[in-house]
């Protein structure tokens, strides 16, 4: 089921627009910030690395959740909006099956989002400011292998953090009658948990949203990585009741409703 | 020993919230047969469909296809061919991508063993190699029917196959199941086409109301009871057919007279004509499916 999910979903020109308007953003900044290489521009100007990190800090946690929203609710929801479900259903195509191979989907489309930003911002950063050691403000460079890992430890966490949104609009997807309602949801819980995570006097409620630990990657580029763990726990727990909560209500729906 | 009941369906009753959409829905179709499932609008020829593959669960009863109960992926679908509700494609991809993936999703190898075959009644030719979303209506009907022709099947439940046909597309579409039904295959067909299920079909379940009001070979459904007369008076002959028992509706075309009187014999309408003067030159039996189901849904509404 996942090269069907697959191939139904990357070659739909939604999808390829969203993949190549990543693209083009992190194009598009590097090029308007060309002039200002060297540090002139700020952090993100100093080298390769700096600009794909400061692409991290500027996608993270609301304009990557967007494009992730967006995979996840189309995922879930286009056999239904397409009407293809009830023939999947008599393939046979099981649930369990048909669950397991949209999740997987949804995990490389957040590799792809995250490999396709990254992998974007490094070349444009190469071209445009050059390879240099990792510009730390106020605490000196971190070397250029070292921020190297840093930057792919990030992404690896985004990845994890993006899984458990894209877990949200995936079976919200599967269960509302339309993807157009799955996404909106999703992105108003988005919002929502990065409206919250501000609001300090919340901190029980803050805990507990997946959105509160997406920006700890930083500490990546510290050179440490303090409460990544608790971070990735969260964002697996946020995954593992989210989709074990559609699963439950999928088995007790008639299919035909 | 194989099992000759292909389809099997025993008190199969389904209700929507407060909605009784059927209710003890009983019936049979054995391999060769092709068992045509009429109905007015709301009838629940749909809703037993879907329960026969396992799309809905029943509140009551039992469906088996080829002697294995039915539910949402149950294996047995893998030898049933479907197509319900109507065409349903992914858009963006070409009509042989839609088959393809429809056919790896069942776990198999491409190609299916009678890909070539449906595809020649599907007879998109180049089309099939173009998005499906540039389709009209009438080549997503035929590739649905691809689609659910393509495995082969040993049951086929097609949901309104002719939608969208032209007439030659229907011939084919009607020849191909014959041939099916006659290598054995078992085929369930709704259809307010009566026209078309009567040249098809070889048995009929009615339903009315969520109910089978009538189940039986086609044969058995035609049977009697249809007369055509012509006569010289058709007033005075429409007149005095009313007045006899058993009469259940008296038709007038020009000269003609369509008499439906199930239980009635020819000679006992003729005689009534003749005592009351009405010169009768020839009269012929007829039936047709059409006659034979709204009489059948006209009862049952009035019996209500």
């Amino acid at each position: 089921m996942l090269r069907i999910e697959l191939t139904t979903q990357l070659r739909r020109m939604r999808s390829l627009m969203l993949f190549a308007a990543l693209a083009g953003i992190v194009v598009i900044a590097g090029v308007t910030e060309a002039s200002k290489a060297g540090g002139r521009g700020g952090p993100a100007t100093f080298s390769a690395l700096n600009f794909a990190e400061s692409g991290l800090n500027f996608m993270d946690p609301v304009l990557f959740g967007l494009v992730i929203a967006m995979l996840g609710a189309i995922i879930g929801g286009s056999d239904r909006d397409w009407g293809t479900l009830r023939y999947l259903y008599t393939r046979p195509v099981s649930r369990a099956r048909l669950v397991a191979g949209k999740w997987w989907a949804l995990v490389v489309c957040c590799v792809l989002t995250v490999a396709v930003f990254l992998g974007v911002s490094v070349l444009t950063g190469l071209v445009v400011f050059g390879w240099h050691p990792f510009h730390r403000s106020g605490s000196g460079h971190l070397s250029a292998a070292a921020a190297a890992g840093a930057v792919l430890g990030a992404g690896g966490y985004v990845i994890v953090c993006l899984l458990s949104v894209g877990s949200i609009a995936l079976a919200l997807g599967l269960l509302l009658p339309r993807s157009a309602e799955a996404l909106g949801i999703s992105l108003a819980f988005l919002v929502g948990s990065a409206v919250l995570d501000n609001v300090s006097t919340l901190h029980a409620i803050i805990a507990v949203l997946p959105v509160h630990y997406w920006l700890r990657w930083t500490s990546l580029f510290q050179g440490g990585g303090r409460g990544l763990a608790l971070g990735l726990a969260v964002q697996a727990a946020t995954v593992a009741v989210v989709m074990a909560t559609a699963c439950a209500v999928l088995a007790r729906r008639d299919p035909a409703a | 020993m194989i099992d000759t009941v292909a389809v099997a369906v025993h008190g199969l009753s389904k209700s929507y919230g407060r909605r009784r959409a059927i209710e003890g829905v009983s019936f049979e179709v054995e391999r060769g047969q092709i068992c045509g499932l009429l109905g007015p609008n709301g009838a629940g020829k749909t809703t037993t469909m879907r329960v026969l593959v396992g799309l809905s669960r029943p509140d009551h009863g039992t469906a088996r296809l080829l002697g294995e109960p039915t539910r949402l992926a149950a294996g047995v679908l893998a030898r049933v061919g479907v197509a319900i509700d109507g065409p349903a494609f992914v858009p963006h991809l070409s009509g042989r991508r839609n088959l393809e993936l429809a056919w790896r999703a069942g776990s198999r190898r491409w190609p299916p063993p009678a890909l070539e075959t449906s595809l020649e009644l599907a007879g998109l030719g180049e089309a099939l190699d173009r998005k499906v979303k540039g389709y009209s209506m009438g080549m997503r009907q035929r590739l649905m029917l691809a689609q659910a022709l393509m495995g082969a099947p040993e049951v086929l439940i097609l949901d309104e196959p002719a939608n969208g046909l032209d007439p030659g597309e229907v011939r084919a579409l009607r020849q191909h199941m014959s041939r099916l039904a006659a290598g054995g295959a078992a085929i369930l067909i709704s259809s307010h086409l009566l026209a078309e299920i009567e040249l098809l079909a070889t048995h009929c379940v009615v339903m009315d109301e969520g109910a089978v009001i009538t189940a039986g070979s086609l044969e058995d459904l035609l049977g009697t009871g249809s007369y055509e007369f012509d006569v010289d008076d058709t007033r005075r002959a429409e007149q005095a057919l009313r007045a006899v028992d058993g009469v259940e509706s008296v038709g007038t075309h020009g000269a003609q007279l369509v008499v439906c009187a199930p239980g009635r014999e020819v000679t006992e309408l003729n005689q009534a004509l003749v005592m009351a003067g009405v010169g009768v030159a020839a009269v012929r039996s007829k039936r047709s499916l059409e006659e034979v189901f709204l009489g059948l849904v006209e009862r049952n509404n009035a019996a209500d």
